[in-house]
């Protein structure tokens, strides 16, 4: 009952912490009570709720559970069978793993990449900013959960449909869908020398230009942020000195948001393995939805989460080295 | 007046002068100006951009001008190849259809209790610890932050089963495991051993309170940020004056950290009205109407003909679009607070 009552008290001990400060304790060791008192929430929830889910989710991708009547359930150890069921058993997992893992991988940069330029394009002032950056924010608020995966089924729908009757009554989906063909492309760069690999890839962008405007929101804030935070005194020595736009962007912007490049490509990965369009993460749910699926899902989960952890640190081991840090000396 | 070309600096009283001089001819000065390589890129940049936001402009509101004008089909407009994006037959019968067997008042009413709870609490919550991380150092507190982080790297769908199982089996460190209160149920004594808290807002209700909830972790974040580029001094100045820590808090630090507070308000108001994963995790299908059980065909609106796949697909956008309209009004209200608290935070540090 200990703790409960300490999660039921914790207001009462916030309206107390003034009257203790009054009894001796040297001002640095107050502060640290007070900090301490601040992120209590986090650390009752981490302790009760967070570090015990955690727990269980890695418990039950070694076990097999069954519910046991009149409340509870119980555990059987089973080892390493659920990863082996997963990766030797079932038949489509590696697959989609691959093929998630390859779409994530094509998807950061183009995402990162594409936010960047929205947001150095909607810092410059012009007629209807404040228009455009109300359009370019709806996704942020509406095309989430719900929406997005409305919007999911229904570009398949529309993709299936197009190719049989004529009268698309819901023309959008099958308009973001299809802006270009790869012909319009081949036709334009067939005298350049470039891959094959390239080209799908080009395409492959610009077919999916809605999914990217959509998931780029939060990062177009963060760089938009991050534009806002360069001192104007930076660009107009520049201008004195002579540098074009074109010059100050690649020796003035880029380093002073580098730090910002690096956060948003973490959160891209990490918002994109959480999506639900996500194909690794629909398979995981769909197995969970299966009879005695649901310890199969976790262990799948977490060796997903596990690869997509060594991308991520991949990725920030590179970026980083890269990345300018501004030094303020305090 | 003084006319003469080749004088260049008169004087006119005591305190004045008059300066004459040979100006460039209006042509030559307009030639300057309009012909120069740098005011033609700059205007075919400006067109450029123009006419590149046009376009992704219309890549994001397509589909809702798509969903509206699908809503308001009738089942002849999508077997009439003629029609492709405004009804020749309009209807509101998709809408009623949907409002009638969906509960979707209910839904209405119980999402936003839900999304309000939640929306201010993680608010508030997330502020204080955001507020801790940022203005207290004391032992532990690069761990803690850590951990905050690590919340936010671990999908909350990586953790879908225990997130189930904790909540069906409420227990706090297995204490009422050791106590087990008992309650007689059909004249047998059952130990309980724990608490079923599914099928009600509780779940979220103490993730929310516990910073705990969905992209909470990037709240906190935000929130201590900003709070870092907030000077010292103002609290100083505070307890000089005799406040504590938690009056300075509450009457210095929170009316000043509104606009951020608006936006994460708006971040987590929304994201918990739209959410899909957590109420269908936490909700059963049977117990309270909730936004995801919006989604769905209406059994009086026939789908059975040559388009109805087109038609299901319409219908389907038409409960998204009910979905989303409170939604889309709060947006309308809040998006300038949307880019404003952010540029304020200074989230870059």
């Amino acid at each position: 009952m200990n703790n409960e009552a300490k999660l039921q008290q914790a207001p009462q001990k916030i309206n107390a912490a003034p009257k203790k400060k009054k009894k001796g304790a040297s001002l640095d060791s107050r502060k640290a009570r007070a900090g301490w008192l601040f992120v209590l929430p986090f650390i009752i929830g981490f302790v009760i709720i967070y570090a015990p889910i955690v727990y269980d989710s890695i418990l039950y991708s070694f076990t097999k559970i069954s519910i046991v009547t009149g409340g509870g359930y119980r555990l059987t150890w089973v080892g390493l069978a659920n990863y082996q069921e997963a990766l030797f058993v079932d038949a489509t997992y590696i697959q989609t793993l691959s093929a998630g893992i390859k779409q994530l991988i094509f998807d950061i940069p183009a995402i990162v990449i594409f936010s960047l330029f929205m947001a150095v394009m909607m810092n410059e002032k012009m007629v209807g900013r404040a228009a455009f950056r109300a359009i370019f924010f709806i996704p942020v608020i509406l095309s989430t959960g719900l929406i997005d995966k409305i919007d999911q089924s229904n570009q398949l729908l529309s993709y299936m449909g197009d190719t049989t009757s004529m009268d698309m009554g819901d023309g959008g989906a099958e308009q973001t869908n299809q802006i270009i063909n790869a012909m319009d492309v081949e036709r334009l760069f067939r005298n350049m020398v470039i891959g094959e690999e390239l080209l799908d890839y080009v395409v492959g962008l610009v077919n999916d230009i809605y999914d990217i405007v959509n998931r780029s929101g939060v990062q177009m804030l963060i760089f938009l942020a991050a534009l806002q935070s360069i001192s104007p005194a930076i660009y107009e020595s520049c201008q004195i000195d002579g540098a074009t736009q074109w010059e100050t962007f690649w020796k003035i912007t880029l380093p002073m948001i580098s730090p910002m490049i690096l956060v948003n490509t973490v959160y891209t990965v990490i918002d994109s393995f959480t999506s639900a369009d996500n194909q690794v993460m629909t398979y995981i749910d769909k197995v969970y939805d299966q009879p005695s699926g649901n310890v199969l899902s976790s262990a799948m989960a977490w060796m997903y989460f596990i690869i997509v952890m060594v991308i991520i640190a991949a990725v920030a081991g590179v970026l980083s080295a890269y990345t300018f840090y501004q030094r303020q000396e305090r | 007046m003084n006319a003469q070309n080749t004088t260049k600096i008169t004087k006119e009283t005591k305190n004045s002068i008059h300066v004459d001089f040979e100006r460039t001819s209006k042509k030559e000065r307009m030639r300057i100006k309009y012909l120069s390589s740098s005011f033609v890129i700059g205007v075919v940049w400006w067109l450029f951009r123009f006419i590149l936001l046009l376009g992704l402009a219309y890549v994001v509101l397509m589909p809702f001008f798509s969903k509206v004008t699908g809503s308001f089909m009738s089942p002849e407009d999508f077997i009439d190849v003629t029609v492709k994006y405004i009804p020749k037959y309009p209807t509101l019968d998709t809408y009623k259809a949907i409002i009638a067997e969906s509960h979707y008042w209910q839904a209405c009413v119980n999402t936003l209790a839900l999304s309000l709870f939640c929306g201010v609490s993680q608010t508030f919550i997330c502020a204080l610890i955001g507020y801790g991380f940022a203005k207290f150092k004391f032992k532990g507190s690069t761990l803690l932050f850590l951990l905050v982080v690590l919340t936010m790297v671990i999908p909350h769908q990586t953790l879908q089963l225990s997130l189930f199982m904790k909540f069906r089996y409420f227990d706090i460190l297995g204490i009422l495991n050791l106590l087990g209160g008992g309650v007689s149920e059909k004249l047998e004594l059952i130990k309980i051993t724990s608490i079923n808290l599914n099928n009600s807002y509780w779940p979220l209700a103490l993730l929310s309170l516990t910073g705990l909830a969905y992209r909470n972790g990037l709240y906190v974040f935000m929130m201590r940020q900003f709070y870092r580029g907030v000077p010292d001094e103002l609290e100083e100045s505070a307890y000089l004056d005799g406040c504590g820590t938690f009056k300075t808090f509450f009457s210095i630090i929170i009316p000043l950290s509104i606009p951020m507070m608006v936006t994460i308000f708006l971040f987590a108001f929304c994201w918990q009205w739209t959410d899909d994963f957590y109420t269908t995790v936490f909700f059963t299908s049977s117990g309270m109407k909730l936004m995801p059980d919006i989604i769905m065909t209406p059994k009086s609106l026939d789908t059975d003909f040559a388009a109805g796949d087109l038609y299901i697909s319409a219908i389907r956008n038409t409960c998204g679009l009910l979905v989303i309209a409170p939604l889309i009004v709060v947006y309308l209200f809040g998006q300038r607070y949307l880019v404003q608290g952010i540029e304020r935070s200074g989230i870059v540090g």
